[in-house]
């Protein structure tokens, strides 16, 4: 079973280190380093979009989730496709038109003011740590499995492919290392859909009333893992508008030559992941029809490897060919799913780095093209280890709560500042660093003394605080606006960023 | 920004955005985009936040079986697929049919009075 997951794996990253060195002579230019030349097609994004969006916490954990809790990983697998929607109808476009690389880039043009910049530099480092460190641990835990590494080798060995795939091929080699990443998970899934499906005559009615039959009658209703009301609220919040604030899938936008490919774009990818997040509530299901609660629990006490058990056990079962081939392939597509996922966290964390820190804040834009990318490059090897170092730390620590916290971070502090900055012309400095401060400071705080961090001796009873770091950050984001003043100047050039906006012109000066 | 990226993004005089913004075929734009896209971002929000306020607060009305074991909160979560694959599928046109052509004309206008290039 391990020579075949290792066979596939190796098929894999062979395949993705050949494309990182065809990209590595196209990457000259800032503009191929962070947005691949600004040349791929809306289907091309839509798929790495999907792929950049699916991580190891969707593809293993809300298979998981529904089978062990039920409606709750139901739950969980639709708001991601749901927060689309806001990204379709309010972010894409607009995003698209303002900025170049960066969310930072988008703030530092509306705001001409390095205080603003500097908050929103904050902000993206944060919630891509945040973001990582789990993804690193994952990946961890999820290789010392399948190969019987070492944790800290098996995080260094993911941290490397990370750094060579973004320092040499930058976002040309991360992009298709996350379509194919994509079009592996959306071919496994399909694969494991059809055979569960197979197996109960096409009528999934029968895996909700086989598994409600077998994990008992409370398995279908909602609250068996988010005990708290408000938790669900959290969950539905932060989701709807937390991947709008996540800069490692807005910078995505930047890849297409204009607003409508980043608008049809975004229709591939609800399609696409949508599917497969739909897909998971019936495998979840099915791994409690055909394996059964109990069964299923044994060496899986934390669900992630409901998926892979339920391939193995589809391809024909434990010691049979078919059996190790599905459970070989989707646990190789698990470690590519983590791996494309951490790529594109490490440049939308080098953008923030190299191109908002260093060329815009430090040296004010007076930076050379080459010496750009070069920074670019170098920075995308630190933030890699620091990542690898963090993972390796990391070991042990409850991860759960930092991938809340960073969706968190993302619609609290993120979001407010990114949305108001696009459609609010009273908006301001002041408002983008008391949003970013206010919406940082109550969801790290609250998440820490939260039962995520502390368990039952928890000052906080939400797990999730989105429901109230989230108005807290819009206030802070409005009170800050409103407490320091009236620029005329600065409200009046709103117009030009709403022009801006919605036709992709900008002034020349 | 100090360097200027020259692809589809066109770049104007300094001061033909006042122009632009003030124009009335840059006002029929925004009125016909918000006319569009806020009712949608309304039924979503209320689409899926209802849902999760149901699931927090409605656990009793969400397990109320609709068709077989399948209950009203899976039909619901069932529902918010459906809903934003149409949302999805009804912007796409409504943007290509209505926005785009309206985006063009002011993009047009504007390059013609005010390009800098």
């Amino acid at each position: 079973m391990n020579l075949i997951t290792i066979a596939m794996f190796a098929a894999i990253l062979l395949v993705s280190l050949g494309i990182t060195a065809w990209a590595a002579r196209r990457t000259r230019t800032t503009v191929d380093f962070y947005a691949a030349g600004k040349g791929l097609t809306a289907a091309q994004n839509g798929f790495a979009l999907a792929g950049d969006w699916c991580s190891a916490a969707a593809f293993l954990g809300f298979t998981g989730l529904t089978a062990f809790y039920g409606m709750d990983g139901a739950l969980y697998a639709v708001g991601p496709l749901v927060a689309f929607c806001t990204v379709l109808l309010l972010i894409a476009e607009p995003l698209r038109n303002t900025g170049t690389y960066t969310i930072g880039d988008v703030i530092m043009y509306r705001m001409r003011q390095p205080p603003a910049l500097a908050a929103a530099v904050v902000g993206t480092i944060v919630i891509n740590l945040a973001y990582m460190i789990p993804q690193m641990a994952g990946a961890g835990v999820l290789i010392k499995l399948l190969f019987g590494i070492r944790y800290d080798v098996s995080v260094m060995l993911v941290g490397l492919g990370m750094i060579v795939y973004v320092a040499a091929g930058g976002m040309l080699a991360t992009s298709w290392v996350q379509i194919i990443k994509a079009v592996l998970m959306l071919g496994a899934g399909a694969i494991i859909l059809f055979l569960a499906l197979a197996g109960v005559g096409f009528d999934p009615l029968v895996l909700f009333a086989s598994a409600e039959a077998k994990a008992g009658p409370a398995f279908l209703l909602p609250g068996n893992l988010l005990k708290n009301p408000f938790d669900e609220v959290s969950l539905g919040l932060g989701y709807m508008l937390g991947l709008a604030g996540l800069p490692h899938v807005m910078t995505r936008f930047y890849t297409v030559p204009d607003a409508v490919t980043a608008r049809r774009s975004v229709i591939w990818v609800m399609f696409l992941a949508g599917a497969f997040f739909a897909g998971t509530t019936i495998f979840g299901l099915a791994a409690v029809h055909y394996i059964g609660p109990q069964a299923l629990r044994v060496g899986n006490p934390g669900g992630n490897l409901t998926l892979p058990l339920l391939a193995q056990y589809l391809g024909g079962g434990k010691e049979t060919l078919g059996g190790g081939l599905m459970l070989g392939f989707v646990s190789a597509v698990a470690v590519a799913t983590i791996l494309a996922v951490v790529a594109g966290l490490t440049l939308a964390t080098s953008g923030a780095v190299a191109n908002d820190l260093y060329v815009n804040l430090i040296k004010k834009g007076q930076v050379e093209e080459g010496q750009q990318v070069r920074v670019a490059r170098i920075t995308a090897v630190l933030v890699g280890i620091v990542a690898t170092l963090l993972g390796i730390l990391a070991e042990g620590v409850n991860v759960a709560v930092l991938v809340i916290l960073a969706i968190c971070i993302a619609a609290s502090a993120n979001f407010p500042v990114l949305a108001l900055s696009l459609f609010w012309r009273r908006f301001n400095t002041g408002g983008v660093v008391g949003g970013m401060a206010l919406g940082l400071i109550s969801s790290v705080g609250l998440a820490l003394i939260g039962p995520a961090y502390l368990g039952a001796n928890a000052i906080w009873p939400l797990v999730n605080p989105t429901v109230v770091a989230l108005p807290l950050g819009l206030l802070g984001a409005v009170l800050g606006s409103l407490l320091t003043g009236r620029n005329h100047e600065h409200e009046k050039r709103f117009g030009e960023v709403k022009f801006r906006i919605q036709t992709g012109l900008r002034s020349n000066r | 920004m100090a360097d200027a990226v020259k692809l589809s993004d066109g770049e104007l005089a300094p001061n033909a955005w006042i122009e632009g913004v003030e124009s009335t075929e840059f006002k029929t734009l925004i009125d016909a985009k918000q006319r569009s896209i806020v009712p949608m971002i309304v039924i979503y929000m209320i689409g899926y936040m209802g849902l999760s306020i149901l699931a927090g607060f409605g656990r009793g009305l969400l397990g109320i079986k609709v068709l077989g074991a399948v209950n009203l909160g899976f039909v619901l979560i069932a529902g918010n697929y459906l809903m934003s694959w149409m949302l999805a599928v009804v912007y796409a046109r409504i943007s290509a049919n209505r926005h785009d052509p309206l985006v063009k004309i002011v993009v047009d206008k504007a390059r013609a009075s005010g390009a800098a290039r």
